[in-house]
């Protein structure tokens, strides 16, 4: 057999499908590849029958004793050309209400790390927050735990009653969503290694717990401002710092509880129902950003931002709670044992 | 002799077009550096000012998934190197799984080490500098054969290098010995595929090799066959190799090569005692019929054997 004959013979229409591909990779068209047949349509059809016939010949390459290095050729020719036809998927922004209000509840509401997270999260911080005001029982609690200094500052911060103007707002909001929502992701990115996302929990929980509590004093400096401050956002930006450990636990515990699943498919199927949940937990800190922006610091009557707390509360219990009471789809969130392969939403 | 210069060649500009791609990049950044260090942010009003909170949080956290989402699985950092993500089962990234992989990926760098504690005698304003070391996403893509990090494993996707144009690595031969001493190899020889499979590798790589080390390393597999083939056990193992890599993957078998001058020559082990057989005779012969002109070939087919012989 020929086999420099045979390559002579297809190699044309390989190099045809080369600088088709350069054209695609160039502009994502083939209309500047050179020939008139690759003009529009055309030229698409010609790109993928080329890549057909490309196929087929890598997969005749091993009967046909092709030489390795033909082969390799085959594979990098058909690899490219794929690469070019099949191109990513975006974002559909019509999925993203059914992932806001129907998967992330559904998950949330299932969800046995979310309970674990909450707990853990909302525990703690009941927890430091009693043993912070309460001065009798443990006098040095809230200063070995935030530190004296921490502390003065706090109350030199809220010495003033709330005072603010548009700018101030406007600015604001926007370093609140950057840092706050940095805080929630990088739980979740945590949590795949459960110990570093517990730890980042406990710590926010803690340290919240004790200068919440520590203002609570009757004697603290400032307490009746800084409750001023806090109560508006606290609901939201609470909750997603919990959410968003959440998620990020269950990818953690997916590489465990592998519910049947080989344990990399387990991983990816956590992963998969933990988007939605992380999904969820952005959109509830940037609404705590915004809050913590605008009202937080506005000098409304506490009455006004007491309302709000209690509304984004029942918001936030309604969606948890009626959006994700389970509608007899949990066999699609928990995936039945005898089941293999990974559950791909995407 | 081969198509191996220009695979070296296609390496070469491969390697030039990576160093310009880097140039821009460098060019861009530097750009944005100085630009962006000459505009004072907060005299541009408060919705500047949280313009650029957000667009910080947005490249800091969502570059990645932006760009592999919108650009087939291609940062500028991949576009760069020339490589590109895609699913473990060849289908393009997702934005789903761009979405995990990005976000996972300050996992994988943990965990970060304070700039402090590597170089002692630093101002400790330096304390807040953490470099993260990736030690997590190292000792995960040494533990999977895809070298996928914890990002890539919970996202089922990984990293291939990009391939582009690339030449077709022919060996062309001429060398008037080869198709001589082909036809000599029994029609009945069926090759095998891991056998066809060598010696294209042989025939592509030989080129890098000197004339010695590639006796040296033919022989290993031609001993076995100059017994077969009954030939003269001094034959070169070198051309033999090379003559099997001809009829394997150039001929069609039916033809028969036009000798020219070797065509009194045989490599046959029963012709060795044969007149013609002897290489000096036939040198003679050769000599006498083409005159001084053919001197140059009849060097050629003294390198039939192996001057170097039983070493």
């Amino acid at each position: 057999m020929n086999v420099a004959k045979l390559l002579d013979k297809r190699r044309v229409q390989w190099s045809e499908l080369e600088n088709l591909c350069d054209a695609m990779e160039k502009s994502g068209r083939t209309d500047k590849a050179g020939g008139v047949h690759h003009r529009g349509a055309e030229g698409v059809t010609r790109f993928s029958s080329l890549y057909r016939a490309a196929c087929a010949d890598l997969a005749l390459a091993d009967a046909y004793h092709l030489p390795p290095g033909t082969v390799t050729y085959l594979h990098r020719l058909v690899a490219r050309a794929h690469n070019q036809l099949y191109r990513a998927n975006k974002f559909e922004p019509s999925r993203l209400t059914e992932v806001l209000f129907h998967e992330a509840p559904q998950q949330i509401f299932a969800d046995p790390c979310v309970r674990i997270a909450t707990i853990v999260f909302f525990g703690l911080f009941a927890l430091s927050m009693f043993m912070a005001w309460n001065e009798d029982l443990f006098p040095k609690f809230a200063d070995s735990m935030v530190g004296t200094e921490q502390l003065e500052q706090m109350e030199e911060m809220y010495e003033k009653p709330l005072v603010g103007s548009l700018d101030h707002y406007v600015s604001m909001s926007g370093f609140y969503i950057m840092h706050n929502t940095g805080i929630g992701l990088q739980c979740f990115a945590y949590g795949i290694l459960i110990i570093p996302c517990l730890y980042n929990l406990a710590y926010n929980a803690l340290t919240l717990g004790t200068v919440f509590g520590y203002m609570a004093r009757p004697d603290a400096v400032g307490g009746d401002n800084f409750y001023h401050f806090v109560t508006a956002h606290g609901p939201f930006e609470l909750t997603a710092i919990a959410l968003a450990a959440a998620a990020g636990l269950r990818l953690g515990v997916g590489l465990f509880y592998t519910n049947g699943l080989a344990r990399i498919d387990s991983l990816h199927a956590s992963a998969m129902r933990a988007v939605p949940v992380m999904v969820a937990s952005a959109v509830l800190f940037c609404l705590a950003a915004f809050t913590e922006g605008f009202l937080s610091p506005s000098p409304a009557p506490y009455i006004v931002k007491a309302v709000w707390a209690i509304l984004s509360s029942g918001l936030i219990s309604f969606y948890f709670v009626i959006l994700g009471f389970p509608r007899g789809e949990l066999a699609v969130i928990h995936p039945p044992r005898t089941s293999s392969g990974a559950h791909d939403a995407a | 002799m081969t198509g191996c210069p220009d695979v070296i060649l296609s390496t070469r500009t491969r390697y030039r077009r990576m160093a310009a791609r880097w140039a821009i990049i460098l060019v861009i950044i530097f750009a944005i550096f100085i630009i962006s260090g000459l505009i004072d942010i907060t005299a541009l009003g408060s919705f500047a000012t949280a313009g650029m909170f957000l667009v910080y949080f947005a490249i800091n956290w969502f570059y990645g998934t932006f760009m592999e989402t919108y650009f087939n699985g291609r940062t500028v950092g991949k576009w760069a190197c020339g490589i590109r993500v895609i699913d473990i089962d060849g289908r393009p990234i997702t934005g789903k799984r761009a979405l995990i992989r990005n976000l996972l990926r300050l996992a994988d760098m943990l965990p970060p080490v304070a700039l402090t504690s590597i170089f002692q005698d630093m101002p400790m304003i330096f304390m807040v500098v953490m470099i993260p070391t990736g030690m997590v996403a190292l000792i995960v893509m040494v533990a999977t054969p895809r070298l996928q990090r914890l990002g890539d494993l919970a996202a089922r996707t990984m990293v291939i290098v990009d391939e582009r144009t690339w030449r077709l690595p022919v060996a062309k031969v001429d060398d008037a010995r080869v198709p001589a001493l082909a036809s000599f190899v029994p029609a009945d020889y069926r090759i095998s595929q891991s056998m066809a499979r060598t010696l294209a590798i042989y025939a592509e790589r030989r080129h890098f090799l000197t004339p010695a080390r590639r006796r040296e390393v033919a022989r290993h597999l031609t001993i076995p066959l100059v017994e077969q083939f009954e030939f003269r056990s001094d034959i070169d193992p070198d051309l033999l190799m090379y003559a099997l890599y001809y009829k394997t993957f150039l001929t069609d078998g039916s033809e028969t090569p036009d000798l020219g001058p070797l065509a009194g020559y045989s490599p046959l082990l029963r012709d060795v005692n044969k007149p013609q057989g002897l290489a000096g005779d036939a040198a003679q012969q050769a000599k006498i019929k083409a005159g001084p002109a053919a001197e140059k070939s009849t060097a050629n087919r003294f390198d039939f054997l192996n001057t170097e012989g039983s070493r």
